[in-house]
């Protein structure tokens, strides 16, 4: 076997997350030579653990998998530091993911007269993106049923599991009220003995993610390699052609060679690499001639509620299958989808969110108030038992000055700013109220009262777009003025969607290594 | 349960299977019909163990566990021609009776190399291959040995009590990433053999609660200690026990393997 770093690759991944092992896959099942970098560690395939965000020993996060270093996030004008639910290893951020695969709805990328798009629409229409979401939830073996309110033809999803009887019965509660449940789609295959690992690495192949369903099966071809903690440094370049990508392995520099490069280190992570990369001509970053890399910075808004079930349903275990879309788009308005999160809240999760809320309320310096936080718990579970802790994902425009930064002194900080939009926060009051109006008929209660944003959902900082002057990629999500340098993670979305983001990001993994096949298979389209 | 099944129908591991407290482990490992490979350094005592075993079949390997090479090379064996180590009991240990005045820095590191080396060896290679499933069980033989030595063990002592400190460590490192590998150390009290005092208890009898943990499958077992049939509890703090009796939940009950 020839050292990677003597060889001319058709294609380097850099970053092996639902994107970039989503493309790699398919370039190395097209026929393509491909090579992954990956910053973070392959782990043992029978790893079995969630992200932690207590645990802040940078050495012991990066065994794991998770990123090592904290975001420091400077939140209208405020500084937190936390660890985000970002993950750095082989099948990136997606082996921790709950699994769910949900469409996007043609209004979330097109713009029409009755729906308008805040950006004006997606330079790539959602009829373009159709057969690939399919080629994807397929790829992914998602499983689930279709969405009663969707107009669109329904995707031939697999058989999902039956709901459990407790589901079932909140599933008809919902549907006597008026609203438009359905099982929900997931990437989780039901394999015999599966545990269901949702948030947790999965140390069989049930999950489909990044690493199940990309970076695997890619080296199955044989045509693909995967060299694993390989931290990308420095894209380098000049003028209109990337040259050759440096990479850190064991404190060594090493340089690696390809006629095309895939930028795929995630939405925070890709562009702070394009912004290090500062070689030749590219003086402030590579695609950075606008000043537009690494900003309109996205997340989306978790609205948390608690739900009582009435009180005769009876429930086996957590189910994370129930799904609405009552509230995605109303009167104009762009909300986003509700999903169960698979946990059912007791007295002692109650108390927590109760915690959590005191922590941030006026009362917080009062801490020998806290122990009445038992009270108040208590009560609740007494009366009305077991709740479902079900969010409402609300979908965040993009405005420039939200953005993540590279910080020099320290490039693994995940450095960013974001201040809430009047608009986003009006549009939050509303969409609370909608939520509150349509489980009218249940008990429920909010556990978060503050804007809550989803640190694990950041997208849009490589825009794509038609202008060099407003995107920072083409269509083809290709750099503007970089010919053999792209990006398949979701940097490139204009705008967040009310849905998470995976399916997208698959989808768009799979168009971009189709493009650049096609593009590698004429003889001489690219200069080595 | 189904984990249970995997470790029931896996390969096991016994080191120190020629004698005492290894052969009887042994012997009841393969009652229960595990495939049971045993370690040690001497042919004729593991040919007796072998005669002795009935239900699941006994390999004899003469490997010593302080030869790092030769115990890497064992488990690949077992891996090529029986399968997978999905249980692995680290029972082998020498206890020289031994002034201190009288050790040389050599001699006591040939214990250390077998008390503490041999445990880290056998449980690398075993973890080499439980970590591609994430299944696996671990039992470390442990002592009190270290909290007081006793005149004349001073090898024993500091070598066991360093094999403690390897399970906690393990248990740091792995717990959370691999729930169903499960680490347990195990005292079986002082036993009537060639290492133990003649009016100890039987080795069949202690064995019998080993089997029982050696089995026993269950995650919260990772990190847990027991002390013949009954688990020892970590000491609570005074701010553990007022918030258990604040929230109203007992302390657990400690767990028996009898």
């Amino acid at each position: 076997m020839t050292e990677a770093s003597e060889q001319i690759w058709d294609v380097i991944v850099i970053g092996t997350g639902m994107g970039g092992g989503l493309a790699g896959r398919r370039l190395a099942e097209n026929g393509l030579s491909v090579l992954f970098l990956e910053r973070g560690p392959n782990g043992a395939r029978g790893e079995g653990q969630g992200l932690n965000p207590m645990l802040a020993d940078p050495v012991a996060r990066q065994v794991r998998g998770y990123w090592p270093k904290p975001m420091v996030a400077r939140i209208n004008g405020r500084d937190s530091q936390f660890f985000a639910p970002i993950g750095a290893g082989v099948g990136g951020s997606s082996v921790f993911y709950a699994a769910t695969l949900e469409r996007p709805e043609p209004h979330d990328l097109d713009h029409s007269k009755d729906r308008p798009h805040s950006t004006g629409g997606w330079p790539v229409s959602y009829a373009t993106f159709a057969p690939y979401f399919q080629e994807a939830e397929w790829l992914l073996h998602v499983s689930g049923a279709p969405d009663p309110l969707s107009k669109q033809p329904p995707s031939k999803l697999a058989e999902p599991a039956p709901l459990p009887l407790g589901e079932q019965q909140l599933m008809a509660g919902f549907q006597a009220a008026g609203l438009h449940p359905y099982h929900g789609h997931s990437a989780v295959r039901d394999l015999q003995g599966c545990k269901q690992c949702l948030g947790v690495k999965c140390p069989r192949d049930c999950k489909m993610d990044g690493r199940s369903a990309g970076v695997e099966p890619a080296l199955e071809t044989g045509r693909a390699r995967l060299i694993a903690d390989c931290k990308v440094t420095e894209i380098k370049g000049e003028a209109d052609q990337v040259s050759w990508v440096e990479a850190e392995i064991d404190g060594q520099i090493q340089q690696f060679r390809a006629r095309a490069y895939v930028l795929a280190a995630g939405a925070l992570s890709s562009p702070r690499l394009l912004l290090a990369s500062t070689a030749g001509t590219w003086t402030q970053g590579c695609g950075n001639g606008e000043d537009l890399v690494g900003r309109n910075l996205m997340f989306h808004l978790n609205e948390m509620f608690a739900l009582w079930p009435k009180r005769d349903l009876v429930f086996e275990g957590p189910g994370k299958s129930l799904t609405l879309r009552d509230l995605y788009h109303v009167k104009g308005q762009r909300f986003g989808i509700i999903q169960a999160m698979g946990i059912t809240a007791r007295y002692g999760e109650i108390l927590h969110f109760l915690t959590l809320a005191f922590d941030r309320s006026v009362w917080r310096h009062l801490a020998w108030l806290k122990p009445l936080l038992r009270l108040p718990a208590r009560l609740a579970v007494g009366m009305f038992g077991d709740a479902k802790i079900f969010v409402g994902i609300l979908e965040d425009l993009p405005y420039p000055e939200n953005r993540v930064l590279m910080d020099a002194d320290d490039p693994d900080i995940l450095r960013v700013e974001y201040r809430f939009a009047p608009e986003l926060l009006a549009r939050r009051k509303r969409f609370r109220w909608a939520i509150r109006k349509a489980f009218k008929p249940w008990r429920h209660w909010f556990l978060n009262r503050g804007p809550e944003l989803n640190f694990g959902h950041p997208c849009g900082t490589l825009a794509f777009g038609t202008d060099p002057k407003t995107s920072v990629l083409n269509p083809d999500c290709r750099l503007h003025d970089v010919h053999n340098l792209y990006v398949a993670d979701a940097s490139f979305m204009p705008s967040s969607m009310g849905v998470n983001p995976s399916l997208t990001i698959a989808a768009n993994a799979l168009r971009v290594a189709d493009h650049l096949t096609q593009l590698l298979a004429k003889p001489g389209s690219q200069k080595d | 349960m189904q984990e249970t099944d995997v470790i029931g129908n896996g390969v096991a591991v016994v080191t120190g299977a020629g004698s005492g407290l290894g052969r009887a482990l042994s012997l009841g490992l393969c009652a229960e019909g595990l495939r049971v490979v045993g370690f040690g350094r001497d042919a004729k005592a593991l040919a007796e163990t072998a005669g002795l075993a009935k239900g699941g079949p006994f390999t004899a390997m003469v490997v010593d566990v302080a030869d790092f090479a030769a115990v890497r090379a064992a488990f690949e064996t077992i891996k090529s021609k029986t399968g997978p180590v999905t249980l692995l009991v680290n029972n082998a240990a020498v206890y020289p009776r031994r002034d201190i005045l009288a050790e040389t820095a050599e001699s006591f590191q040939e214990t250390v190399d077998i008390n503490l080396g041999g445990i880290v060896a056998t449980s690398l290679a075993a973890l080499d291959q439980m970590t591609e499933t994430g299944i696996g069980r671990i039992i470390n033989v442990a002592t009190f040995a270290d909290i007081a030595p006793i005149p004349t063990s001073a090898a024993y002592a500091v070598s066991k009590g360093a094999a403690r400190v390897f399970s906690r460590a393990l248990v740091a490192d792995l717990g959370d990433r691999f729930p169903d590998i499960v680490i347990s150390d195990w005292m079986p009290g002082m036993l009537a053999t060639k290492m133990g005092i003649p009016d100890g208890l039987s080795p069949e009898v202690s064995a019998k609660w080993g089997v029982r943990l050696a089995l026993w499958h269950d995650p919260s077992l990772n990190g847990a200690v027991f002390e013949q049939a009954q688990e020892i509890q970590p000491p609570q703090g005074l701010k553990r026990r007022i918030l258990n009796k604040v929230l109203r939940r007992g302390s657990a009950v400690a767990r028996r393997l009898d």
